[in-house]
C-alpha cells in the first residue's frame, strides 16, 4: 500500500463508531469507551459479541450516517469486523468524497 | 506460486472466473461476468424431504460458467475425477505448468475461513495457484481478503464431499487462450442475450415456481409456516434463513441486486444505451428494499417476534418487490429486443 492510501482514522471518529453500533443494537448497559478498537466484534471480544444480524444491522446504520453503500457482505464482513476497520472505512469513504 | 492477481469478489462462482480470465487476459468484471450469464433470477423450492421451503435468487451453481462459455464462445478445459489421488496429480502438474485451476469445493474444509463463516456448500469455488509444500496448496479464494494455504488432505476432502452439488474433483483451467480473443461485437451481443435471459426468466416463464411468480408463491407460503413449525425456535429459525439467502451467501448483498446493478451500468457504456443507466439505478433501489427485507426477517427472527401479523407484513413486502421487479424486467426487455 502506497503512503497516499493510509489514512489513520480520529480517535473521535472510533468514539462516534462504538456510539453508532451501540444505538444500532439497542445496547444500553456497555460503556462506548470499553468496547476495544482493534478486537474483533465477533470472536472473543470481552465486551460485545455480535451475529451476522447484528453485522446487518451496523451495515444499515453506517449506510445511513456516513451515505456509504457497503454493497458486499463479503467484503462488508471484513470492513466491520472492528471498530478500527470500520473508521478505516469510513475515513477511506471520507476522503474519497472530498 | 503462480503470479495471480488475488481479490476479493461478490461471489465465487462469477469471482472465480473472473479471477482466471482476467489472469489469462480476458479483463471482464464480476458483474460483468454475472450479467452476460444471466443469473440473476428466483426459484422458490419445495420438495417432500423439506420441512420448510426455501428459495434462491441466481442461476443454478455451475451455470454462470457454462452460459458464459456458450455466450462469449470462449472455452474452458473442464474435469471430473473418480479417485481423490488422480484428481491430486493433475492438479499438481496444471501446476507445475504454471496454470492455474479452478476447483469446486465444499466451503467447510477451507480451513483459512473464520469458523463461524464456513458452513457445508458443495458448490463453492476457488482457485489453486501454487503449492508452499509437499502437502500445502495455495489458495486464492474471493470471499477472503488474502491469498490463503490449505492442506492436502483438506483440499481433498473438500473436493470428494459427499450429497447435494458434490465436486466429484471438478476442475477447470485455460488452456487455449486464442478462445479467449473475443471482439466488440460478440461482446455486445453476449450482453443482450444475457439481459434477455435474466428478463425472461424473471417474468415469462410459464412456471409458478420461478420469477416474479416464485417470489409470490414464495411470499403465499410464509403464511403456512407456523403450523408446520414444531416450536418457535424452529419457525425463527426457517425465517433469519430468509435473511442468510439475501444477504450472506455470496449475493453481493440485496439477493445479487447491487451487482447487477454494476453490470448493467457498465453495459450501458458498452452498448452506448444511457437508458440502462437509469435501470441500474433502479435495480440499485429494488435491492435496497431486499436488503430492508433482510433486516425485518433477521429482526422478528431474533427477537422471536413471529405473529400473524408480523407474517403477513414479510408477505407483503415480498409482493411489493415481485411487483418491482416484474415493471423493472419487462421494462429492461423491452430496452434490448
Amino acid at each position: 500500500m502506497s503512503e497516499q492510501n493510509i489514512i489513520i482514522p480520529s480517535k473521535e471518529l472510533k468514539l462516534e463508531i462504538k456510539k453508532l453500533i451501540l444505538e444500532a443494537l439497542k445496547i444500553s448497559d456497555v460503556n462506548p469507551d470499553d468496547i476495544p478498537d482493534d478486537a474483533s466484534l465477533f470472536e472473543n471480544n470481552p465486551v460485545i459479541q455480535l451475529d451476522s444480524v447484528d453485522a446487518l444491522e451496523i451495515v444499515m446504520a453506517l449506510q445511513r450516517k456516513y451515505n456509504v453503500h457497503i454493497d458486499d457482505q463479503n467484503i462488508g464482513r471484513f470492513i466491520i469486523k472492528s471498530v478500527n476497520s470500520i473508521a478505516e472505512f469510513i475515513a477511506k469513504e471520507k476522503a474519497k468524497a472530498i | 506460486m503462480i503470479q495471480f492477481e488475488h481479490k476479493m469478489a461478490a461471489h465465487c462462482e462469477s469471482g472465480t472466473l473472473c479471477a482466471l480470465l482476467n489472469h489469462n487476459g480476458l479483463k471482464l468484471s464480476e458483474p460483468m461476468i454475472f450479467g452476460i450469464s444471466g443469473a440473476i433470477f428466483f426459484v422458490f423450492i419445495k420438495t417432500p424431504n423439506m420441512v420448510f421451503p426455501v428459495f434462491d435468487m441466481r442461476t443454478q451453481p455451475g451455470s454462470i460458467r457454462i452460459n458464459l462459455q456458450k455466450r462469449l464462445k470462449i472455452k474452458f478445459k473442464e474435469q471430473k475425477f473418480k479417485k481423490p489421488l488422480e484428481a491430486r496429480l493433475s492438479l499438481e502438474s496444471l501446476l507445475q505448468k504454471d496454470i492455474p485451476v479452478a476447483v469446486q469445493v465444499d466451503m467447510f474444509y477451507m480451513d483459512y475461513i473464520p469458523s463461524y463463516m464456513r458452513a457445508h456448500f458443495n458448490a463453492h469455488y476457488i482457485t489453486i495457484i501454487g503449492k508452499e509444500d509437499q502437502n500445502t496448496f495455495l489458495v486464492s479464494d474471493c470471499y477472503y481478503p488474502s491469498i490463503s494455504k490449505l492442506s492436502s488432505d483438506s483440499l481433498d476432502k473438500a473436493r470428494f464431499a459427499k450429497s447435494d452439488f458434490a465436486p466429484n474433483g471438478f476442475q477447470f483451467y485455460i488452456n487455449n487462450h486464442n478462445s479467449l480473443l473475443i471482439n466488440e461485437n460478440v461482446l455486445k451481443q453476449a450482453i443482450i442475450k444475457g439481459i434477455k435471459k435474466a428478463a425472461f426468466n424473471m417474468t415469462k416463464v410459464p412456471i409458478p415456481f420461478i420469477g416474479v411468480r416464485g417470489m409470490r408463491k414464495f411470499a403465499d407460503n410464509i403464511l403456512t409456516w407456523p403450523k408446520i413449525a414444531r416450536n418457535t425456535d424452529a419457525l425463527s429459525h426457517a425465517i433469519m434463513c430468509i435473511h442468510l439467502t439475501l444477504e450472506e451467501r455470496g449475493t453481493g448483498g440485496g439477493g445479487f441486486r447491487f451487482m447487477y446493478a454494476t453490470f448493467l451500468k457498465e453495459a450501458s457504456k458498452i452498448l452506448n444505451k444511457p437508458e440502462l443507466s437509469e435501470m441500474a439505478k433502479e435495480i440499485m433501489s429494488i435491492g435496497d428494499r431486499w436488503r430492508e427485507i433482510s433486516l425485518f426477517v433477521a429482526r422478528i427472527g431474533k427477537a422471536r417476534d413471529l405473529g400473524e401479523n408480523r407474517l403477513k407484513e414479510l408477505k407483503q413486502m415480498i409482493y411489493e418487490r415481485s411487483k418491482e421487479e416484474e415493471n423493472f424486467f419487462n421494462k429492461l426487455y423491452s430496452l434490448v429486443k
